[in-house]
This record gives structure tokens, C-alpha cells and sequence, in this order.
């Protein structure tokens, strides 16, 4: 057999570098056929979270492929986690933001940013799904413009006092009277300097606000209002040090964009499976969709934007070293691009199946309710869009590299 | 105790088949393949029988390079070790090859129990297992839906035609070979799959076996001349009546094909 460079460079296969990737995907493939797909539809309708399925998903190991192995993960890289992610939201978006809350926004980021006490004490139960996680950047007023969040702490003694709401936050609860366990949240500890502090139910003063209902898309993640009156966190509580907030969000804003763009990958995927399928089957004027012009647009222009989304998020996460920064222009850039395509895709799915896609039974018009929030959480188009401007202005070399 | 798996690697079930030109198989180039099904069975029902009472899962399988894929899921499944007879020289091995090279193995691995699948999804020959059990001197017994083991002997409850129920007791080594859906297949969790990195994977050839020269396309008594898909327009028949009526034909059909 020839072992040129040209042949193994040809057999190298992006979407599942090492045999532990294949056996990854191989599990998702059998656990979302298995499990996932059959109780999308009902926790869509419920709005509701499906807190069995995610202990599950824990128990598979799935909630954890990119934590380290002494914490109970895998050890695995950015493109396992963009593997999880594209996967449970081909069948599942809701559930598959829940999962990415929890393991990208809350526990990767406590991997990343946390110390060993910290890591010993809570990632093993974040890996095992026992205690459920997320991440509490947002507020009432302050969205975008994350750095003039509201949220205060203030050192009282061996504590700080945190004060402050924070709202859409996944996860906040997994239902409407149970707060979720433990998150990340971003306060400022002074002007224009933001540190983050790790907040447990449980903590007097912490509690669930409003419950977001009648959600667009999404309906299977539970999204919350989060209220912290006079909450003591204690010192050992605080990640890093004080004022290192900024550079946590940054830290891991790449992979949170990254994983989202990964769902949206998951949307298309099945949005383009769902109208190959259809345009076979249905018929008119005597003849099967697939061979109408304007139906051939849909399904080709979708496979062409997705295959080319797909090969930049899957080579954007190749390059990605979780314990570092430096893919800020691809992170945003791979969201910015995945999110719309998925959102085409399942436009061009209801499209293709006439109103037969507007109905739940089909599947595509979930997809396409949930595909519009990866335009908006984690980043919207505007911020991807003044970031990237930002970040290309000051490195125009990067535009060849 | 320990029990051997025999796994086939065969064409994906949603793979785009296309005959080769010669006709003589079909084309592998860019198709995936995965582990026949009802070899998928017979792993969980050894690795049931491992986790309710300790036993060591060794799998076997005959193949080319991408067989290791095949393995390596079995690994992350719970599976011990693996033995991959890799030798284009076993290419084209008739079903009596194939089980010389697996007797071979079992030969040196000295398993209480061979579990296989009854049949192949690519070659539906069902020959191996008996073939096997024979040239080791095994009980063996056929199309198994359950099994259970007390006291040093092994009952299997087999499925018989018109799906009635048989239940056997074989005593020593035996070769089982199980019918699919007998039990639900699990998937390889990660920390399967982490720990299938550290698993041993052990490579043989042919001439290692002893078998150079007795087994391949050269030893083979059975060669496939042609194989084609069958001539399109046959087979066919559409019912017609009420809704009742076609349900009540439908049903009839069913039951003269004997598959309720
Ligand atoms: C279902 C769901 C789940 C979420 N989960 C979480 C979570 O777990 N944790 C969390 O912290 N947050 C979460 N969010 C919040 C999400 O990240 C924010 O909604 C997002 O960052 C946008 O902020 P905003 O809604 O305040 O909009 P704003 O920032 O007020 O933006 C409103 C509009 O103005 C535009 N805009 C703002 N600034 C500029 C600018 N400088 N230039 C041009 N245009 C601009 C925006 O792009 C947008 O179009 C979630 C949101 C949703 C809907």
C-alpha cells in the first residue's frame, strides 16, 4: 500500500479525525436515533426540559467529551464537542442548547478557568449530569454590550456580596419551580472590571425570577430569569482572579460560537435530509419535485452552503486549543455563517414541502423555529459582524492565513 | 470463563450498492461498512454474560484494514481484546475457509463459549457457525433467542419455524450462533471508547495460523461467479377494495408469508 504524504493526506477525514471521533459519532448516531428523536416533539409542545434524557446523555458520557479525564470526561477536543452538538441538534435543538449550556458554557469553561479545588469539586458532577450548569452573562438591560453589565459584587470580609438579575439564562431552571445547580456568573467588581464567581443553589438570596414562556424555538431548553439579592459567595468562589471576567467570556466565547454554529449544522443537515427525501417522493404535474427547477435550487444551493459551513466550523475547531484564545475571528466568523445557513435550509425545507412543512408532524418547522435563536444567543449577526470588522481591520493578514 | 465473538464487517445498511464490474462482488471502494447485524447480538448477549458474572470478551474478525474500525467499536463496547486476521491471502476464502481461520484462533484462545450470528446481512449463508463447531469438535446450535447457563451446562431457547419456541442444553465448548433483535444492542459509551484506546488489538496472518495455502480464493471450493440485481417488474401486487378489505388481504398475506 502507498503511504505517500498525498494518500494519507487524502484519507484524512475532517469530520471524524481519530478512531475515538468515529466511535463518538457512532454512539450519538444510535443514542439520538434511539432516544433523542422519539421525545423531540412532545418537549417542543411542553416546553419542557427533558431532565431524564439529559442524565442519560450523562451516563453516556456525552455531556463531558471535552472535560479532562481526571474529572470524569473524555479528554476529547473541540471537534468532539462539535460532533455532540451537530448531532442532538439534527434531531433535537432544544436539547441540544441545554447540553451546550451546561458542558461548553458552564463546565468547559470552569475546566478552562477554574481552579483544582474548584475543578474537584464541581465537574465531576457536571460530567456525570448529577448537577445541572449555565452561565449567566446576560441581564435585563445589557445584552451585546456585555461589558456594562450591571450584576455587582462586592467583597464583604472572606465573602463577596453579589446583587443583580440576570435574564435568558439556559438552564436557569429545569422547571418552572426548580432552580438549576450551580452557574458561572459574570459581575462586575468595579469600574470596567468584571470577575466571575461560581453561584450554587442553595445560597441565600439566590433564586429562579420568571420563567420565559412561549419561547419562538427552543421550547425544550428552559430559559430563566436568575435574581441575586445580597447573595454571599464566598472567596473560594471567585474564579481567577478579581477582573480576570473579561478574559474567562473571551476564553470561552470561541467554543460557545463554535458549538452554536455546530447546531445550526445539525438543523441543516436534517432540514437537507428531509427535502432529498420529500422531492423523491411527491409528485406533480406528473412528475417527482426533485425534477422541478426551482425545487432543485433549494436542495442544491442548501447541500452546497451547508458542506461548505461544515468543512469551516469542523477545520475552525481542528485548529481549536481549549485552554487558549486566539480564534476569536473564526469563532465568530463560523457562527455568523452556519447560522444562517441552517436557518435557510429549514426555510427551504417548508418551502419544499408545501404545507405539509408548516405542519409539527414533518419536522421542519421545529427546526426552523429553533434554527432563528443561533442568529442571536452567543452573539448576534450585528455582533459577529462588528467584531469581525473590528478584528480584521487590526490584522488584514489573517484575510491570506 | 471466556467467550469468543465472531464479528463480519459488512456493507453499511445505507449504503448505495453498485456490482463491480466483473461481476464478481460488489464495489467497496467508498461505501461505509459496519458490523453485521445479528453479530451485534451475539456481542451484547457475551457482554451481558460479562457483566452478570465475569467473563472475558475476546472478538474476532477477518478482514482488510477498515475491520479495525469494526473492532474497535466492539472495544468501546465492552469487548476485552480483539484479534484481527488481516492477509489478503484469506481474501475470497470460501465459508469453509473462513471457519478453518476462525478454529485456528479458537484453537489458541481455548473459549468455553463461541458466540456468533447466525447469519451474514452480506452473504446470508449461515454456514461458518455450524462449520466451526464441527472442525473444533463444539456443540453447537443454531438461531438462538436466549441464553442461559447453570450448573456447567448452557440452555439456548431456539427460534423454530412459525416462530415457536425450542429450548436445547449443550454441554461443554459450545458455537451458538443468535438471531437478531434477542436483545437491545448497546452503544459504546466515551468511557468506552477512551478505554478501547488502551485495549489490544492483536494482528495475525494466515501463515501465522498454519493455514497457508489451505484457505483464500486458492483452497476455495465455493467461487462467486456472478452476482446482479434482480430483473426489475416482478414481485408486485397491488390490492384493491375498502380500506377493511385491503387491511383484511393485507393481514391474509402476511400470515400465508408467515411472518406474524
Ligand atoms: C433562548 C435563549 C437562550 C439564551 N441563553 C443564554 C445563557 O444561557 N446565558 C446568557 O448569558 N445569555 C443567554 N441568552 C442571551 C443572548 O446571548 C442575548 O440575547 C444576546 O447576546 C443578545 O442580547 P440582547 O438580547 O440583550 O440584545 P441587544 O444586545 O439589546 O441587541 C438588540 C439588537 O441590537 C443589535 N445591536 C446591539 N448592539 C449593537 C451594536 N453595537 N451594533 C449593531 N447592532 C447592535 C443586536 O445585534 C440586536 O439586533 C439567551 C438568549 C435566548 C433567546
Amino acid at each position: 500500500m502507498s503511504e505517500s504524504p498525498g494518500a494519507s493526506f487524502r484519507e484524512f477525514d475532517l469530520f471524524v479525525p481519530t478512531p475515538e471521533h468515529a466511535l463518538l459519532a457512532q454512539t450519538l448516531h444510535q443514542f439520538v436515533a434511539r432516544e433523542v428523536e422519539p421525545q423531540a416533539a412532545a418537549h417542543d409542545r411542553s416546553e419542557s426540559f427533558n431532565l431524564a434524557l439529559f442524565h442519560r446523555a450523562g451516563e453516556l458520557g456525552l455531556l463531558s467529551v471535552t472535560l479532562p479525564e481526571e474529572y470524569g470526561g473524555a479528554g476529547l477536543d473541540a471537534s468532539a464537542a462539535v460532533l455532540v452538538c451537530e448531532a442532538l441538534a439534527s434531531s433535537d435543538p432544544g436539547f441540544a442548547l441545554a447540553v451546550l449550556a451546561h458542558s461548553v458554557l458552564f463546565a468547559q469553561n470552569l475546566a478552562v478557568n477554574g481552579n483544582e479545588l474548584q475543578k474537584k469539586h464541581f465537574l465531576p458532577d457536571a460530567a456525570s449530569g448529577a448537577k445541572i450548569g449555565g452561565l449567566c452573562m446576560t441581564e435585563p438591560a445589557v445584552g451585546t454590550d456585555v461589558l456594562a453589565l450591571r450584576t455587582r459584587a462586592v467583597q464583604s470580609g472572606e465573602d463577596y456580596v453579589l446583587d443583580g438579575v440576570k435574564t435568558f439564562i439556559t438552564n436557569g431552571g429545569i422547571d418552572e419551580h426548580t432552580l438549576g445547580d450551580v452557574f458561572i456568573v459574570y459581575a462586575t467588581t468595579g469600574p470596567e472590571r468584571i470577575s466571575s464567581f461560581l453561584v450554587e443553589k442553595g445560597m441565600a438570596g439566590f433564586r429562579l425570577g420568571q420563567k420565559w414562556k412561549d419561547k419562538l424555538g427552543m421550547r425544550a431548553s428552559f430559559t430563566a430569569e436568575l435574581v441575586f439579592e445580597g447573595v454571599r459567595v464566598p472567596l473560594s468562589h471567585r474564579l481567577g482572579q478579581e477582573g480576570e471576567g473579561t478574559l474567562h467570556m473571551m476564553r470561552n466565547l470561541e467554543v460557545e460560537r463554535l458549538t452554536l454554529a455546530a447546531m445550526s449544522l445539525g438543523i441543516a443537515q436534517r432540514c437537507i435530509e428531509v427535502m432529498i427525501r420529500y422531492a423523491n417522493e411527491r409528485k406533480s404535474f406528473g412528475k417527482p419535485l426533485r425534477e422541478h427547477g426551482q425545487i432543485q435550487r433549494y436542495i442544491a444551493e442548501s447541500f452546497a452552503e451547508y458542506r461548505a459551513a461544515r468543512t469551516y466550523v469542523y477545520d475552525t475547531a481542528r485548529r481549536m486549543d481549549l485552554r487558549a484564545t486566539g480564534q476569536r475571528i473564526d469563532a465568530d466568523a463560523t457562527k455568523l455563517f452556519a447560522s444562517q445557513v441552517g436557518k435557510r435550509a429549514a426555510d427551504h425545507a417548508i418551502q419544499v414541502l408545501g404545507g405539509y412543512g408548516y405542519m409539527g408532524e414533518y419536522v421542519v418547522e421545529r427546526l426552523w423555529r429553533d434554527a432563528k435563536l443561533l442568529e442571536i444567543g452567543g452573539g448576534t449577526l450585528e455582533a459577529h459582524h462588528k467584531n469581525l470588522a473590528k478584528d480584521l481591520a487590526r490584522d488584514p493578514a489573517r484575510v491570506r492565513r | 470463563m471466556k467467550i469468543m465473538v465472531c464479528l463480519k464487517q459488512v456493507p453499511h445498511q445505507d449504503a448505495r450498492l453498485d456490482v463491480r464490474p466483473d461481476g464478481g462482488w460488489i464495489q467497496e471502494d467508498n461505501i461505509k461498512f459496519e458490523i453485521n447485524s445479528y453479530d451485534t447480538y451475539a456481542l451484547e448477549e457475551a457482554l451481558r454474560i460479562k457483566d452478570a458474572g465475569g467473563a472475558e470478551v475476546v472478538v474476532v474478525s477477518i478482514g482488510p484494514e477498515r475491520v479495525t474500525q469494526s473492532l474497535r467499536t466492539a472495544l468501546g463496547m465492552g469487548a476485552d481484546r480483539a484479534v484481527h486476521v488481516k492477509d489478503p491471502e484469506a481474501d475470497a476464502s470460501d465459508p469453509l475457509g473462513v471457519a478453518k481461520i476462525l478454529a485456528a484462533i479458537a484453537k489458541a484462545e481455548n473459549p468455553e463459549l463461541i458466540l456468533m450470528g447466525l447469519m451474514a446481512d452480506d452473504g446470508n449463508s449461515a454456514a461458518v457457525p455450524p462449520m466451526l463447531a464441527e472442525l473444533l469438535g463444539f456443540a453447537s446450535t443454531t438461531s438462538v433467542m436466549k441464553v442461559t447457563r447453570s450448573n456447567g451446562s448452557l440452555q439456548a431457547e431456539r427460534e423454530l419455524e412459525g416462530g415457536a419456541l425450542e429450548v436445547v442444553e449443550l454441554t461443554g465448548p459450545s458455537v451458538l450462533s443468535v438471531q437478531t433483535g434477542i436483545n437491545q444492542v448497546r452503544y459504546a459509551s466515551l468511557k468506552g471508547i477512551m478505554a478501547a484506546k488502551r485495549k489490544p488489538i492483536d494482528t495475525k496472518s494466515v501463515a501465522d495460523l498454519g493455514l497457508a495455502g489451505k484457505v483464500g480464493a486458492a483452497a476455495a471450493k465455493i467461487k462467486i461467479e456472478k452476482i446482479y440485481p434482480p430483473p426489475k417488474g416482478k414481485g408486485a401486487e397491488i390490492l384493491t377494495g375498502s380500506t377493511d378489505e385491503i387491511v383484511n388481504k393485507l393481514v391474509g398475506k402476511i400470515k400465508e408469508l408467515g411472518l406474524l
